[in-house]
């Protein structure tokens, strides 16, 4: 059997540099069945594959068909678990799930199954299969169950809002952005997901007859309460929410950005094409980037893209920061040149005379012999310190819910600020539901579609019993 | 609808039932005018029935786009709101609005009724450069105000000073409970100053360059009490004497220089 995987085009480093184009080109037809011929086709009951992933796609089930050159129910196949292929394909962090867990890996690399379950979301989306399949699906269910609100049009929102059509019922979308899609629109950049794939993907959500409501926040523009009283169950999928801020001084100071910030302006309002497109965005020759995963892996590939050179300053190591990190976005942004400093906890920005940042500077820590709850070293300070001139900061910390939004809807929530929920994703008011980053904190894609996938589960039984008790 | 209120600034309404259902007083609108568009904040100036009307300044290129390519019958490409938070508003007595821009005229309007409402005596302060400048009385908060004074900063009209110097005339033989306070932010520095040893609620209308205005990015941060808080989710509206001015005023400069390319772009085509 072949040990290595077979790898797939990429664009070439020069040309990334000058472009948002996609990095990763994906499969062509031929190496895609050599790739899936590498696969063991462990029995369905034991695939640690398909038990690994959270929507539980039936991966060898797929890759035989790819093996057998029957495209359409390798398509079949994928769409009974998952109905985002291509972004899943694209984004999900399958070192961890799917790729992680595969056999193969115990005596080589893993089958490549992200990138196999892309060009299977890709082959159908490109011959309009995709539609074909849904239309099939919902044909199933004839007249209409019930009625649902969603709140949200991340990957939570889009996945509860798809297969509570599939399951027969009405849904609204109601979205505070002018752009559906939540991080996928405003956060992951265009080279790792291409805006045409994301219109895509929405616009086959809304063929299915969901409608998305924009520019609507709830608590604000409509109240979760006239949700509850106009639905028959409300699915809460309003996302992680608000960056943090590091507390130290000089966090002020201008051109000090959080990373939602930056990919916001950048990924949704398109401010690298200032002035064609009304939003500025400030960079200088250096862009500092504090942090380690995803958000700061798209915060530096944005910022050389944009012309300026990227500094990663991670407080812990590269190991720990594959953690936390998609692994090819880590290869990727390396070979890209993105400069990468270890062992470095920011404590004070230093401004010019107009208030623009103009350093930074760290305290150098090291590693101890002890690994904290996430498995990850301790660290501690050392007393010494570095500086590194920046024109442009970006905080890439992390997020915490932004619950403000639901302010005074009676929600309950954790300590951690996340919505609390029962084991049916149920919250604290009946009938209203929540999943994604809501209720995880910051999580992945892929689960916050898995959450939506149950959630219509449980929402079907919630308003069946309802009305079968009305 | 659209209407000059004087040489820089223009009234202008459009549909949008979905934000007027919910508005309160101290809540803002963000609006695009197409899709390649920023996202702006906006004050409400008036609700009519489904109806916003707004009050902006000729000053960048969307809102000089917006007033020369905008006519009865074009449409927006997003109105969303109402956003911020709602002021919680009580009977204080006696209330002093205070405005010396467009932004914060805008709020007068809505505040000077809501006040009014509440039982308070209303005295309300409109301060502009010159005669020339003063907005057409309907725009102004005359009729719903107990008090109205225009002060214009070279006495062409009215007071001859700003609304700061009347202000302290008027809390020096006056018994004021609450100012409220909107327009240049170099002004209601001064106003936080002036007004810091004065027993009275201060607040003021904190204008920050904003993103999506629903605390997802951080751009519209303020140092607030030592803190940070974001203007579009725990504001705009703040004590005016808890914020910290010299950072409101640095951070709203930071696009100033590319700004000035859009619109020179946009005035070239
Ligand atoms: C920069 C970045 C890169 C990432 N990269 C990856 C990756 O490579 N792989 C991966 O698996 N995960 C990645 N993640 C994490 C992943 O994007 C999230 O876990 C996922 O998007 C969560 O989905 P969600 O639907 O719960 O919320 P979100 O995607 O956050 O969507 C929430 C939506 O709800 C809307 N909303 C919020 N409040 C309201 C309201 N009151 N009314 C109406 N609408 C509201 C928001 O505007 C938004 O559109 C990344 C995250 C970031 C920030
Ligand atoms: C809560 C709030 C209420 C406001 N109310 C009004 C109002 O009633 N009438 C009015 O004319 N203006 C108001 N503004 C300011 C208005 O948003 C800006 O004047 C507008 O964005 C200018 O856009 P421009 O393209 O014309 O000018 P630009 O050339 O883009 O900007 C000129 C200046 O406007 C400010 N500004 C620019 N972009 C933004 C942004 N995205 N968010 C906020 N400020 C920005 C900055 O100070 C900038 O230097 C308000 C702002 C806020 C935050
Ligand atoms: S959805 Fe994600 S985790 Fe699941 S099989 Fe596909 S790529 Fe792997
Ligand atoms: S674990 Fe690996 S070898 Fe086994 S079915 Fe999954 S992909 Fe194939
Ligand atoms: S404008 Fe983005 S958080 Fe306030």
């Amino acid at each position: 059997m072949v040990k290595k995987r077979f790898t797939p085009e990429v664009l070439s480093v020069s040309e990334r540099l000058r472009s948002f184009g996609e990095v990763v080109l994906g499969y062509d037809y031929e190496t895609s069945v050599r790739e899936a011929s590498r696969c063991l086709r462990c029995p369905l009951w034991f695939a640690p594959c398909s038990k690994a992933c959270p929507l539980k796609v039936k991966v060898p089930a797929f890759l035989e068909y790819i093996v057998k050159g029957d495209l359409e129910a390798a398509a079949r196949k994928v769409y009974e678990d998952n109905l985002f292929p291509s972004i899943t394909g694209r984004v999900c962090p399958q070192e961890w799930f799917c790729e992680g867990n595969c056999v193969v890996s115990k005596i080589g690399e893993s089958v490549s199954v992200g990138l196999l379950e892309r060009y299977v979301g890709d082959y159908a989306r490109e011959n309009g299969l995709d539609e074909k399949i849904l239309a099939e699906m919902v044909s199933k269910n004839s007249g209409v169950k019930g009625r649902v609100a969603v709140v949200g049009s991340g990957p939570a929102g889009l996945s509860v809002a798809g297969w509570l059509r599939l399951r027969g019922y009405e849904v609204v979308v109601y979205e505070a952005l002018h752009r559906p899609g939540g991080v996928l629109a405003y956060g992951i950049p265009e080279f790792r997901l291409p805006r045409s794939v994301l219109d895509h993907e929405l616009k086959k959500i809304e063929n299915l007859g969901v409608e998305i409501r924009l520019n609507h926040v709830v608590g604000k523009t409509v109240l979760l309460s006239e949700l509850t009283s106009e639905y028959d169950a409300v699915f809460i999928g309003s996302g992680a929410g608000t960056p943090k801020l590091l507390d130290v001084p000089g966090v002020d100071l201008n051109n000090i950005y959080t990373a939602n910030e930056f990919l916001t302006r950048v990924n949704l309002m398109r401010a690298h094409l200032f002035p064609e497109w009304d939003t500025p965005i400030n960079v200088g020759k250096t862009t500092v980037i504090i942090g380690g995963g995803n958000t700061a892996m798209d915060a530096a590939r944005v910022a050389l893209r944009l012309g300026s050179k990227p500094v990663v300053v991670y407080r812990r190591d590269r190991e720990d920061m594959l953690k936390t990190a998609r692994r090819d976005e880590v290869l990727h942004a390396e070979e890209e040149g993105v400069e990468f400093k270890y062992y470095l906890q920011p404590v004070e920005f230093i401004g010019d005379e107009n208030g623009f940042v103009k350093a930074v500077k760290f305290e150098v820590m090291e590693p101890l012999n002890e690994l904290d709850q996430r498995g990850k070293k301790k660290i501690v300070g050392t007393g010494r310190y570095v500086e590194i001139p920046a024109d442009a900061v970006v905080i890439a910390i992390g997020l915490e819910p932004n619950r403000v939004l639901m302010e005074e809807s009676g929600l309950r929530f954790n300590e951690d600020g996340t919505i609390a929920v029962d084991d049916h994703l149920m919250t604290s008011l009946p009938g209203v539901f929540a999943g994604g980053d809501a209720i995880r904190g910051e999580s992945t894609v892929v689960e916050a579609m898995a959450d939506g996938k149950r959630a219509a589960e449980e929402i079907d039984l919630y308003v069946r019993r309802k009305k079968e008790l009305a | 609808m659209k209407e000059d209120l004087n040489d820089q600034d223009y009234y202008l309404e459009v549909e949008a039932p979905h934000v007027t259902k919910h508005w309160k007083p101290g809540q803002f609108v963000i609006i695009m005018t197409h899709e390649k568009g920023e996202r702006v904040p906006l004050s409400v100036a008036t609700i009519n029935g489904g109806r916003v009307g707004m009050f902006i300044k000729k000053l960048g290129k969307t809102s000089v786009e917006l007033y020369r390519e905008f006519r009865v019958g074009s449409s927006l490409y997003a109105v969303s709101g109402p956003l911020g938070k709602p002021l919680k508003l009580e009977d204080y007595g006696t209330v002093v609005l205070a405005s010396d821009a467009v932004c914060g005229h805008a709020e007068q309007l809505g505040l000077a009724q809501e006040l009014a409402k509440l039982g308070n005596k209303v005295i309300s302060i409109q301060t502009f450069k010159t005669e020339k400048e003063v907005y057409p009385e309907k725009y102004l908060t005359t009729k719903y105000a107990d008090e109205h004074y225009i002060t214009t900063l070279d006495g062409t009209a009215g007071y001859k000073g700003h609304y700061i110097d009347l202000l302290r005339e008027l809390v020096a033989r006056r018994e004021v409970k609450a100012v409220f306070a909107g327009g240049a932010l170099a002004s209601l520095k001064k106003l936080a100053e002036a007004t810091a040893g004065l027993d009275a609620k201060v607040y003021a209308l904190v204008r920050t360059i904003m993103v999506d205005g629903t605390g997802m990015c951080g751009s519209c941060r303020v140092r607030y009490n030592g803190v940070i808080a974001y203007a579009c989710r725990d504001g705009p509206w703040f004590d005016a004497r808890l914020v910290d001015w010299d950072d409101v005023l640095r951070r709203d400069a930071r696009f100033k220089k590319i700004e000035k390319i859009a619109l020179e772009k946009y005035l070239a085509r």
